[in-house]
């Protein structure tokens, strides 16, 4: 039942060429840039978190799936144990974020600005979790627990290869009862990590549910690139024993969750929609006054497309639509995030460059008619090459992962569940 | 039909079961006469349905002016009771569909019951609405038909007329999936009896006679009516909870009602599940069919709901603060501090904070601790509407208005009583029905009873794995 990856050079030169590639993008983003570099940071942060946010959810799945007892998940779960430790990488690139707030490198959170927080009221009484001490330590201990547990379950899932499932199993427990302490932390530590990283860029405005939201985002992000890696594999000879069950198993996931999604956008829209307060209006008006077309974009691409193209029993069982679906998903919330952290980030650097050139300008203040820009109004090239490098270099580090274990996990108690998985 | 289990996977059924045994053991419950236990909880539960006829025809000769509401609070226990009911009738539903898509095998000991439990509890939520209106007869002017009463129709802007929508669908489709899944086990009671019973099961069964097409219509009939039932359980409570989100009421106009209200109204569910699961299995002698390992994995749902309720409840908390609004945060400073702070407190203690001891596998496989800690998760979210339906009415924009609400013993009986109707409902529905489903715990036989997948079973399913873990080794 062995199965070994080969990350072969040429893998490595692709990847590797996908990289500068993407670093070509950001350097060109930079030149080419405001005086704050505005377009650079938001492309930078909207890559990071979104890349930390699959990695997050490859190892929430695991954890889930493991205490839910899953059985028919056991063959692919080698890719979620390889996606969930570009945390490390992950850690890394939201460090330079933090570096950049205490060094002022980048003038994305309105927040930072203590001149700002001075005179604003409503950032003045946020001041007690809106703050680099927050933000820096926050974010290094949540992402420092994630690590640990993906690193812990990881390294028994490996030694379950090399050891053999142990007397009374006692690897598989070990890897449960890891997950179940997860599970707990990463529901709420994930919500106050997303609420600095990305909810704090609009920083007056609040929506309680804006962290499941943002969770079922990154998670179809996850479940998407699991499919569109695994059908890749399969590709290449890999994971033989990986049936069109699976793949229709994965694409229920993909059909359901994304229903999943568009209920919280409902939820969250209808909501603030109907009651109509000002102070959370806000944020949809400046959405559909500036960002019209990628506000239905990412309705059409996150539901529309999934919820037609996999609501049939067939297409779930196809490579041809499983890619198209996972490509349009995983594109689909990529659009979602750049629409969660464009327009806020653009307003606070738009407020700040009137400022330094004395002009009176408030980020809070409803920034309808702003001109189209490329980059803010819509990704542009430059967007797409940073994202591509970005998603290279977590491929990167995922087949290095791979390589480094069996792609079968060959103890795993549930092993034969899952070789003899049919979906009836 | 063959299948490949897991040997870390538990059986689901005990006692080595054979498939007459099951029929058996599940059937002849309704076939003897009740016991004392049934007569005695059967006594209790009409007396509690009597007091609630009289506390509704109380109610509906004297007017809503026997309840305690007052111009501040006008939704006290009448609407607490209603989305407490609702909350109930989520666990049967979300059993049999979406454990059904998830291909759970543990559903089957107990979908039968939790469906039922679900068609009551719906029953008994929707006394409400209906009493509330205070003119019982003119319930119908809820339904948008076109009318005689001039251009007078109903507000389809309000979310109580969506309510009014998704509970009577919610209430049909779960009927109709409770009543697919019974026909099998009719036909089979019909089979054994005879006279008058065999006459009626036979028009219940439909004339089911077990034929290949039967069973392939019945597969196809359960898989559409999961599909269509699964966003039916999300629909129901989302729409409970925009009876409250569409407010601009600070503690009621938050985003995060719709999927925390779910996921509320499948802990309340599971807690009930519980504590009815455990009378049954006792008095119709089920524990081999409802084992330790159902009520442990049903245990585990509680934990689950109740931290992802408790994460709501700090999230709601937090983003109080955190808005910077500052009614928002008077309201959850009230919530927290405030007259009722009593019933926050037990809103916390009951769903949140005990439920955290079924980390534990003992306790999750006590029948003692399960027993208390259903009744306890029952009572913390009932708290939990209240929290949010007194508390905040009781402070609103305008502190000359500001009031307290105790009710009356009108609203106490009517509640009580409609415990009263749920137990006779289900006490009914124990002897009419097989409480557990026949055929589909026959269906996992093989793949979940001891004989097969259990310690002393015969070893011919472990036998990949221990080749596995042997090639392992060397």
């Amino acid at each position: 039942m062995e199965e070994k990856f080969v990350f072969d050079s040429k893998k490595r030169w692709v990847l590797g060429s996908g990289m500068i590639l993407g670093l070509l993008c950001m350097l060109i983003t930079f030149f080419k840039d405001d005086e704050l570099h505005t377009r650079f940071w938001t492309n930078y942060l909207h890559n990071t978190v979104f890349f930390v946010g699959i990695a997050l959810m490859s190892l929430f799945i695991l954890a889930a799936f493991t205490t839910a007892f899953a059985g028919w998940s056991t063959l692919i779960k080698r890719v979620w144990e390889a996606y969930a430790l570009f945390l490390v990488p992950g850690l890394v690139l939201l460090l330079v974020l933090i570096i950049g707030v205490w060094g002022h490198w980048h003038h994305l959170y309105h927040w930072a600005d203590a001149e700002a927080v001075k005179t604003d009221k409503v950032m003045f009484g946020k001041s007690g979790f809106l703050n680099k001490y927050w933000y820096t330590f926050g974010t290094i201990i949540v992402v420092g627990a994630w690590i640990y547990f993906a690193q812990r379950i990881r390294k028994y899932s490996v030694e379950e290869d090399a050891n053999g499932p142990g007397e009374d199993f006692s690897y598989h427990r070990k890897i449960r009862t890891l997950s179940v302490i997860f599970l707990p932390i990463a529901g709420f530590s994930s919500a106050a990590m997303v609420w600095q990283w990305v909810m704090s860029l609009d920083a007056h405005w609040y929506s309680t549910l804006f962290a499941w939201y943002s969770g079922s985002s990154w998670f179809l992000a996850a479940i998407a690139l699991t499919i569109l890696l695994i059908i890749y594999l399969k590709a290449q000879g890999y994971m033989p024993k990986v049936t069109a069950n699976h793949l229709h198993d994965l694409g229920k996931y993909l059909f359901g969750i994304s229903v999943f999604w568009t209920y919280l956008w409902f939820s969250q829209y209808m909501l603030i929609w109907y009651a109509n307060v000002g102070e959370e209006t806000i944020y949809f008006r400046e959405r559909l006054d500036n960002y019209k077309p990628l506000f239905f974009l990412n309705l059409l691409f996150n539901f529309v497309a999934p919820f037609f193209v996999l609501m049939r029993n067939d297409t779930k069982r196809k490579v041809g639509t499983m890619v198209f679906a996972s490509i349009v998903v995983f594109v689909g919330h990529w659009l979602d995030f750049f629409l969660m952290v464009k327009p806020g980030a653009r307003l606070t650097a738009l407020e700040a460059m009137a400022h330094h050139a004395g002009e009176v300008h408030d980020a809070a203040s409803h920034g309808s008619g702003l001109p189209f820009a490329m980059g803010f109004s819509f990704p542009g090239l430059l967007e797409l090459g940073t994202m591509f490098g970005f998603l290279c270099l977590f491929l990167y580090m995922a087949f290095t992962q791979l390589a480094k274990a069996s792609l079968v996990p060959k103890n795993d108690p549930y092993l034969e569940e899952s070789l003899h998985h049919h979906v009836v | 039909m063959s299948v490949v289990v897991s040997p870390i996977r538990e059986p689901l059924i005990e006692g080595g079961k054979t498939y007459h045994q099951i029929t058996e053991d599940i059937c002849s419950p309704t076939e003897k006469a009740p016991n004392f236990a049934w007569v005695l909880a059967f006594t209790l539960s009409s007396i509690f349905l009597g007091l609630f006829l009289f506390t509704v025809a109380w109610t509906i000769w004297f007017g809503i002016g026997t309840w305690n509401l007052n111009r501040t609070i006008g939704w006290g226990w009448d609407i607490t009771n209603f989305v407490w009911w609702i909350g109930i009738g989520h666990a049967g539903t979300l059993i049999s569909a979406i454990l059904l898509l998830f291909r759970q095998r543990w559903r089957t000991g107990v979908n039968r019951a939790a469906e039922a439990m679900t068609i009551f509890a719906v029953m008994c939520a929707g006394q409400f609405p209906l009493i509330h209106m205070g003119r019982l007869w003119l319930a119908f002017f809820i339904f948008p038909y076109p009318n005689t009463r001039g251009p007078l129709w109903v507000n389809f802007n309000s979310p109580l007329l969506w309510d009014v929508f998704a509970i009577s669908t919610y209430f049909t489709v779960s009927v109709l999936f409770w009543y697919t899944g019974l026909v099998p086990d009719l036909a089979t009671l019909r089979d054994r009896s005879k006279g008058i019973r065999r006459k009626l099961y036979n028009i219940f069964s439909f004339g089911w006679t077990g034929a290949a097409k039967h069973w392939q219509r019945f597969e196809s009939l359960s898989l559409v009516l999961a599909g269509l039932s699964t966003p039916l359980v999300l629909s129901v409570h989302t729409i409970v909870s925009f009876d409250f989100a569409t407010s601009v009421i600070p503690g009621w106009h938050t985003t995060i009602f719709p999927p925390y209200f779910v996921a509320g109204a499948i802990f309340s569910g599971f807690a009930m599940v519980q504590t009815l699961m455990l009378i049954t299995r006792k008095v119709l002698k089920l524990e081999e069919y409802i084992t330790l390992q159902h009520i442990d994995s049903m245990n585990k749902v509680i934990l689950v709901t109740g931290t992802i309720v408790g994460v709501a409840y700090l999230t709601e908390l937090f983003i109080a603060w955190y808005s910077g609004y500052l009614y928002e945060q008077y309201a959850f400073y009230n919530r927290v501090l405030g007259p009722y702070w009593w019933s926050y407190v037990g809103m916390m203690a009951c769903n949140v904070l005990s439920p955290q001891v079924f980390w534990s596998r003992k306790i999750r496989r006590s029948i003692t601790w399960t027993f208390a800690m259903s009744i306890f998760v029952n009572i913390g979210m009932w708290f939990e509407r209240f929290v949010i339906i007194a508390t905040t009415l009781a402070r609103d924009y305008l502190p000359s208005s500001w009031s307290y609400y105790v009710p009356t013993w009108v609203e106490i009986g009517i509640f009580l009583g409609t415990l009263g109707l749920f137990f006779t409902l289900f006490l009914i529905f124990t002897r009419v029905a097989p409480v557990v489903a026949v055929a589909e715990v026959k269906s996992i036989l093989k793949a979940a009873g001891d004989q097969y997948t259990g310690p002393n079973a015969a070893k011919h399913h472990h036998h990949h794995t221990a080749v596995a873990a042997q090639t392992g080794a060397h």
